[in-house]
This record gives C-alpha cells, sequence and structure tokens, in this order.
C-alpha cells in the first residue's frame, strides 16, 4: 500500500501517540527541538531514483560474532542486502515464497527437495550450485552454538541430489521445512567463504550488495552489485552503521547523517512524527509485553485468580501512558495481525467489580505481598510493574517490585520459584511460524514453560499443528490454541509491541519489515534530492 | 630513584594480576550461567538448549576449575598471548588495540582542552582572588560537577547536531566527529582544573619564597610566572593523570551516546556477555597503561614541585 513517494507502508495504520509522559534526556531535548523545527510533512512530489546515491542505513544492532552465519550477525547481512536464503517469508502475503530456490516438494516423510535458482552467481563471480548450498547449509548445522531455525536437532542431513536440487532431511515429519530455510541463519555463502578459520562473508553472498569494507563495531559500507541475478540494483552503495543508542538514531534520521533509522525508541516518536522530511513507520511486531504468572503454584493455580487479576488491569491506559501509543492494549498470546490470530479476539477491558467478585470465587486472602520481577533490560518495565501495582492494589491484591537482570531472574523462574515476572518473547524467533515458540513456552514439556502451565488439551493441539501440513488448518490449530491459552488466562498480555523505523523522505520504495531481516533490496532508491 | 622505579614496576605487576583477576571472576559471582551468557550474545533469545550450554563450556574451557582458567590465562599472558574472544573467535589484541587508539585520542583532546581552558580560568581566579571575576569563574566551573555526560551529551547534540547542522551527532568518521563527545567529557574535568590551578598558585602566592623573591626585585609579572604559575601546575599534572587513567576505561556513555566504538565500550560488553578473554586482555591494558601515566605524573610532580624536589634531594 503505498503511501506517498513509494514509500510502501505495512497494512497496519499510523496512529498518533499521546504524549501523556514527559519525556527524558535525548528524548525531551529532541521534542524540544521538534517543536522548534516542525513544519509537517512536505507536499507530496514525485521524486525520480537517482542510481548514483548512496544510502545510510542506522541499524540497532552490532555484530559481535564476527560474522558468523549462525549467530545474529546473519540479520545485519540480510538487511544490508548480501545475505539471501533459499526461502523467504514474505509476512505481506503470509506465505513462504521463492529466493534462491525456485520451487520445492516434500519428497517423503523425511525428505524435502528444494530446486536451486539457474543463473545465479555469487559476487565472488562463482556459480551458485546445489553442491554449494548443501555446503553453506552443512556449515551452519555443525555451528557450536547453532541457529534455533536449523539445528541437528530439526534437521539430519543436507545434500546435493544432482546438479539442481537440494535435499534437506529430517528426524521426525516437519511441514515447517521451507519456512526454517527463510531463517537469516540459512543465508547462503560461497565456498571460499569458509576458507579460512572465520566466516568471511565479504564478495561471497548473492545479493544485489556486496559489503567492501567494514569498521569494526561501527560500520559496513556495501557496493552494489552489478551482476545480481535479480535485476537492475537501484542505488549505488550504502552504509549501515551499528547505533546501539536509540535516542542517537533517532537524532541521525533528523539531521539527515542517516537516510533510514531502524528501531525508533519511543520516547522519540512524536518528535519524529512532527520533523520535516521524515516520515515514521510502524507496524505490529511479533513482541507482546507479558506479565508471566506462575501457574505452578498458589494463588496462580487458580484460573479465577488469574482472571481475577486480568479484569483489574486497565491496558488501554497502560499502553497509553508507559508506552506513549508506542504500542497496543494486546488481545491474547497474537497480535491481532498475524494470520492465525483468531478475528473475534478483543483486548480485555478493566472492570473492577468482575475483578473483586473473582478474588472472592478464588478464595484469596492477602496473606502476603506477591512479587513481581521487573527485568531491567528493558527500562520500561519499571513503569509498567508500577502501573499494574496500582491497578492491583485497587482489587486489594498487594504487590511488590523487584527489578533484576534477566540472567539473574532466569533460574529461579524456570524453577518456579517465583510470582510474577514481566518479560516479552519474539514469537517468530525461530522461523515465520508460532509453533516453536507455542511448543517451548506453553507445552507441558516446553524448554521454555516460564509460565509452567500444563495442559493435556493444549499439548495435543500443538502435536497436531506440528505434523499439518495445510497451511490453513495449522493456523486453525494455532487459533484454537491461542483461545484456549486466554480461556485459562495464562498469562497476562499487556500489549503488543511496534515495530517503528524512521526513513527521510527521499527514500523510494522502503518497505518495512517488522523483523528487520530486509531493509536494503534492488528496489530500495533513493532520489537526488 | 631507582627503589621508585622498582616499588612502581611491582605496583604495575601487581595491579594488573589483581585486576585481571577480580575481572576474571566477575562472570562467576554474578547471577546466571557465563556460557548462556555468551550464547545470548551470539544468538539473542531466551532459548538456550542446555547440551549446547555444556559442549560450549567444554570447548572454551569453561568447565575447569577456576584456578587452572586463570593459570592458563596467566600461562598464555606471559608468553604474549591474549587468547581469543569467548564471543567472535578472533584474537583479544586485535580487538583491544584499535579500541585503545580510539579511546586515547578521545580522551587526550578531552583533557587536553580542559587544560587549554581551565589554566588561564584558574590563573585569574587565583590573581583576582575574591574578585567579582573569581566568583563567576568559580561559580561556572564548580556547575560543571553537576552536568552528567549522559544530560550534557544530548544537550550538545541537540545544539550543534539538530540546531546548528555544525557537527555530526554520532560516529567516528572524520575529525569533526571527536569535537562533541570530547567536549562533553572535558566539561567535568574543568572544573576539578580550574579549581586545583586555583588553589595550587594560591597557596603559592602566600609562600615565603615568593616573598623572598620579590624582596630580590622581581617583578609582580616576572614572580607570578616564575614561581606562581608552576606551582599551580604541580596539582594539575596529578589531576591530569588521574582523569587520564579513570577515563580510558570510564567513557562508557559517551561511547555509547555517541557509538565510538572505544575501550569503555569494549570492557563493558565484554563484562556483560561473559567474554571473559576480551575483558582480562582489555583491563590488563587499561590498568597498565594507568599505571604508566600515574608514575610519570609522578615524576612530572616532583620535577615541577619545588618542596618535593628538595625533599628528593
Amino acid at each position: 500500500m503505498p503511501t506517498r513517494s513509494g514509500i510502501k507502508r505495512r497494512r497496519f495504520p499510523l496512529r498518533t501517540p499521546s504524549r501523556s509522559t514527559a519525556a527524558l534526556g535525548l528524548a525531551a531535548l529532541l521534542t524540544l527541538s521538534g517543536c522548534g523545527l516542525s513544519g509537517g510533512q512536505p507536499a507530496s512530489t514525485e521524486k525520480v531514483a537517482d542510481t548514483n546515491q548512496r544510502i545510510v542505513v542506522d541499524n540497532f544492532r552490532a555484530p559481535v560474532a564476527n560474522w558468523a552465519p549462525e549467530s545474529d550477525a546473519a540479520y545485519i547481512l540480510s538487511l544490508s542486502g548480501c545475505l539471501e536464503t533459499l526461502t523467504k517469508y514474505d509476512s505481506a502475503q503470509g506465505k513462504v515464497v521463492p529466493f534462491l530456490a525456485t520451487e520445492w516438494k516434500q519428497a517423503s516423510p523425511l525428505e524435502w527437495d528444494f530446486t536451486i535458482r539457474e543463473g545465479v552467481k555469487f559476487q565472488d563471480g562463482t556459480d551458485l550450485t546445489a553442491e554449494t548450498v548443501a555446503a553453506s547449509l552443512n556449515h551452519v548445522l555443525q555451528a557450536k552454538v547453532p541457529a534455533r531455525a536449523f539445528s541437528p536437532s530439526v534437521v539430519s542431513a543436507v545434500k546435493a541430489t544432482d546438479a539442481k536440487t537440494v535435499r534437506v532431511t529430517t528426524p521426525v515429519e516437519n511441514p515447517l521445512v521451507p519456512f526454517r530455510l527463510a531463517s537469516v541463519n540459512t543465508g547462503i555463502l560461497a565456498p571460499a567463504a569458509y576458507g579460512g578459520a572465520t566466516v568471511d562473508p565479504f564478495g561471497h553472498c548473492t545479493g544485489p550488495f556486496t559489503p567492501v569494507s567494514e569498521k569494526a563495531k561501527q560500520s559496513l559500507t556495501l557496493d552494489r552489485n552489478e551482476n545480481y541475478w535479480g535485476g537492475d540494483v537501484q542505488l549505488a552503495g550504502a552504509e549501515v552503521r551499528f547505533i546501539t543508542n536509540g535516542a542517537t538514531r533517532a537524532a541521525q534520521v533528523q539531521t539527515g547523517e542517516a537516510d533510514i533509522s531502524l528501531s525508533i525508541p519511543a520516547s522519540a516518536l512524536s518528535t519524529l512524527e512532527n520533523a520535516p522530511e521524515v516520515s515514521v513507520l510502524k507496524a505490529d511486531s511479533p513482541r507482546t509485553a507479558t506479565l508471566y504468572m506462575n501457574n505452578g503454584r498458589a494463588p496462580f493455580n487458580n484460573v479465577d485468580f488469574r482472571k481475577a487479576l486480568r479484569s483489574a488491569l486497565d491496558l488501554e491506559a497502560l499502553a497509553a501512558s508507559v508506552y506513549e501509543g508506542a504500542a497496543l492494549p494486546a488481545a491474547g498470546p497474537y497480535a491481532p495481525s498475524e494470520p492465525w490470530a483468531s478475528s473475534d479476539a478483543s483486548s480485555p477491558k478493566q472492570d473492577v467489580e468482575e475483578a473483586k467478585k473473582l478474588l472472592a470465587d478464588a478464595g484469596y486472602t492477602a496473606a502476603k505481598p506477591l512479587e513481581i520481577i521487573a527485568i531491567v533490560e528493558r527500562a520500561e518495565f519499571s513503569d509498567v510493574a508500577t502501573v499494574i501495582q496500582d491497578n492491583l492494589k485497587n482489587i486489594g491484591v498487594p504487590v511488590a517490585i523487584q527489578a533484576k537482570e534477566y540472567a539473574s531472574a532466569e533460574p529461579d523462574v524456570l524453577a518456579g520459584n517465583y510470582d510474577m515476572i514481566l518479560s516479552q518473547r519474539n514469537r517468530l524467533i525461530d522461523i515465520a511460524d508460532p509453533i516453536g515458540f507455542l511448543t517451548a513456552d506453553y507445552t507441558c514439556k516446553g524448554s521454555y514453560n516460564l509460565s509452567h502451565f500444563c495442559n493435556e488439551e493444549y499439548d495435543a493441539i500443538i502435536a497436531e499443528a506440528a505434523g499439518t501440513s495445510n497451511t490453513e488448518e495449522r493456523y486453525k490449530l494455532y487459533a484454537k490454541a491461542g483461545q484456549l491459552l486466554n480461556d485459562q488466562a495464562v498469562n497476562l498480555w499487556l500489549v503488543n509491541e511496534q515495530a517503528t523505523d524512521a526513513v527521510r523522505s527521499n527514500v523510494l520504495n522502503y518497505v518495512q519489515d517488522p523483523l528487520s531481516r530486509y531493509v536494503l533490496t534492488a528496489q530500495t532508491a533513493k532520489s537526488g534530492s | 630513584m631507582i627503589t621508585f622505579l622498582a616499588k612502581r614496576t611491582v605496583t604495575l605487576v601487581v595491579a594488573v594480576l589483581l585486576s585481571s583477576f577480580a575481572v576474571f571472576l566477575i562472570p562467576y559471582v554474578t547471577p546466571g550461567d557465563p556460557v548462556r551468557k555468551i550464547i545470548r550474545s551470539r544468538v539473542a533469545g531466551d532459548v538456550v538448549d542446555d547440551a549446547t550450554v555444556r559442549a560450549l563450556g567444554e570447548s572454551l574451557g569453561l568447565n575447569d576449575p577456576l584456578p587452572v582458567q586463570y593459570l592458563r590465562w596467566l600461562g598464555d599472558f606471559f608468553t604474549g598471548d591474549m587468547g581469543l574472544s569467548h564471543i567472535s573467535r578472533t584474537p583479544v589484541v586485535d580487538q583491544v588495540m584499535p579500541a585503545l587508539g580510539i579511546t586515547l585520542s578521545l580522551v587526550f583532546v578531552a583533557l587536553g582542552a580542559a587544560v587549554v581552558v581551565s589554566l588561564p580560568l584558574g590563573i585569574v581566579a587565583a590573581l583576582k582572588q575574591g574578585s567579582k571575576a573569581d566568583k563567576l569563574i568559580t561559580t561556572v566551573t564548580q556547575s560543571f560537577i553537576a552536568m552528567p555526560e549522559y544530560w550534557l551529551a544530548p544537550l550538545l547534540v541537540l545544539v550543534f547536531a539538530l540546531k546548528l547542522s555544525l557537527l555530526p551527532s554520532a560516529g567516528w568518521n572524520t575529525a569533526s566527529s571527536i569535537v562533541l563527545p570530547a567536549a562533553t567529557l572535558a566539561l567535568r574535568p574543568i572544573s576539578f582544573f580550574t579549581s586545583a590551578v586555583r588553589s595550587g598558585m594560591i597557596d603559592a602566592l602566600d609562600a615565603e619564597h615568593i616573598s623572598a623573591a620579590r624582596a630580590r626585585g622581581l617583578s609582580h609579572v616576572q614572580t607570578v610566572m616564575r614561581h606562581v604559575v608552576p606551582n599551580g601546575l604541580v596539582p594539575l599534572s596529578t589531576l591530569f593523570a588521574a582523569w587520564f587513567a579513570g577515563l580510558l576505561g570510564g567513557s562508557v556513555i559517551v561511547e555509547v551516546i555517541f557509538a565510538i566504538p572505544g575501550m569503555g565500550r569494549l570492557l563493558f560488553d565484554a563484562v556483560v556477555n561473559s567474554d571473559i578473554p576480551l575483558a582480562q586482555g582489555g583491563v590488563v591494558v587499561v590498568v597498565a597503561l594507568a599505571v604508566a601515566i600515574t608514575t610519570l605524573a609522578d615524576f612530572l610532580h616532583r620535577i615541577l614541585s619545588p618542596k618535593v624536589s628538595g625533599a628528593l634531594a
């Protein structure tokens, strides 16, 4: 859905955040600046791509693992237009589409065959073949710290069966193999990339941009790949800067030092929305801030008690105040925009009387304060905890707040020695499908079942979904599982976080990706003025 | 003097060993499993497989007893090998040296600017003791103490990058990149340096040898330039060294805000991610440099201070 000058916005509408809380630090200063500089959006004019232009992208993450493709460095290589995968998840279509593979089929219950695209060359001039693809994927499989999406636990073998076919074998039947091969961690590099002690992506990708130099912990410089298989590349090159401080990213796109700044913090949004020549794009992200409850011990082992807490919360006020409108009240474990979310799910409304009635039904007595752990890695959680504390106090549930680093809280939480913890999870962290999240977080034997929830009916739904090839049917099962979690009020899903990018008006054809996997593409362009 | 040098050498070795051992222990005495922290830094997310944790711990030697791990590092260090980073698996020295170079440049410019500003301010304040100029200088520079970097840095960005478009808001690319971070780091030292120069000179003005100099017929300007100003520099040299040493690893806030890949950020990330070899290597270099700088400052102190020189003689 193009909105102006070729910038494509996701289907999630832009909203104006409220300014109910004062911003601090740079946010406050930028707000002042924004007032001074505000001039609203420039008049829409047709801008023409200038193929001599270079672009600057401020990314929120710096590579730490020396470009190992099985690490998070793969995200940087992918968003930079270097690393490409066999398949690609198109979130607009909600399905996996061809990329370096043109087609795929399930050859047997445990085997998937991928047909490799012909005519593709690596940036070093060598050919992309089934052999090179298999070698690259096997390298990822053998990593000491394997990628979750593509590890020996889910893939048992990869081999070339002929000149253009790669066979992926799984230990158990798995309909989600094409999703796994859309993970950026399965990006394909030329054999020469693996010649040394560490992986070298420079000149060894297949994408529209080839990395030419790196300033350690600062930036990656890329030039246009003149021989890109996907058509003409519209930019001469790019610089991806690693700016971990959100306020700095916001400042750089405002000054014009950066053309695109990813992941803008909520505190800087109102300023940028008033800045000339800058557009703020928002999309639902697969992250929901959640108050995890220990379902394994009293009083949380009583569903009425959990529902009482849910009724006590005012999620609208929480989203508007702490998140300044940069998040939406949650309607359950999924964001409403996700294809597996129930269409009739709605955010729970605060109902204090109902909450008190449910508390009475649960037989709760406020013997001692319950404890909320607010992890310090997410600065907003201390405020979120305070709002929740106030909401629960209104129904007679005293709460104490404890701030902790996640690493220090995790052992107790996994062991079940806690009451509540504020945290958030990326539901699509493994693959563009929630099966990993739903299995790890909520099944009885889930490896990351923080809420210590165990329900046979739920486990049966997830087991059925894991073996269901038909996407539509699988999504229905996910919706059913989500509904069960909601009915049981397993956790308190607070707000769906938004992915927010800021883009200057001379950037053309930018399509926001909530997971920041694809930023620079062959189509990304910049006008000369 | 030989005794002094010998003592300082011993101090250097002891300081390096103690600090490296303290850094080595941090991941083990803080909550959470060091190996899980390493894995999380490579692959963000919360799910960490137990088998992966065990295998990585084994391959990195982190399952060995702590004394064995430390002595192994110590042995490698004395053969000139700082080891490989647990996170990137690249030589520690290849990460430490570039970061150190950047931080040294930043700190040198910041403290150099602080000296250039504070020296005349301190001299004027001392010579005009009790005047309006003295009170103004003292009040303004003292107020710098209360300006933390995390507040000052955005303020400078707002004015000089956003409003005036004179300087880059972040990065380490051109000569102009150093201006705002250096100014941020310089402000608080200016306060301390100005105060030190002022106090040192006021003490000197009251000293007997100044009266003697005047009695020998030296003019006021000659007396001040030959006998008073050098006394103002004595405390400044010590303070300069202390700030220099402190900022080598302590400029992390400025480095994060201005996206500068210096030592502060390197050490902070290394400790948070349990990258023990990188943290140890970085701390060893910083501590050694800090001790060397403070030793140098002691020498300067002796050269500049008539009292100390006299005592040594």
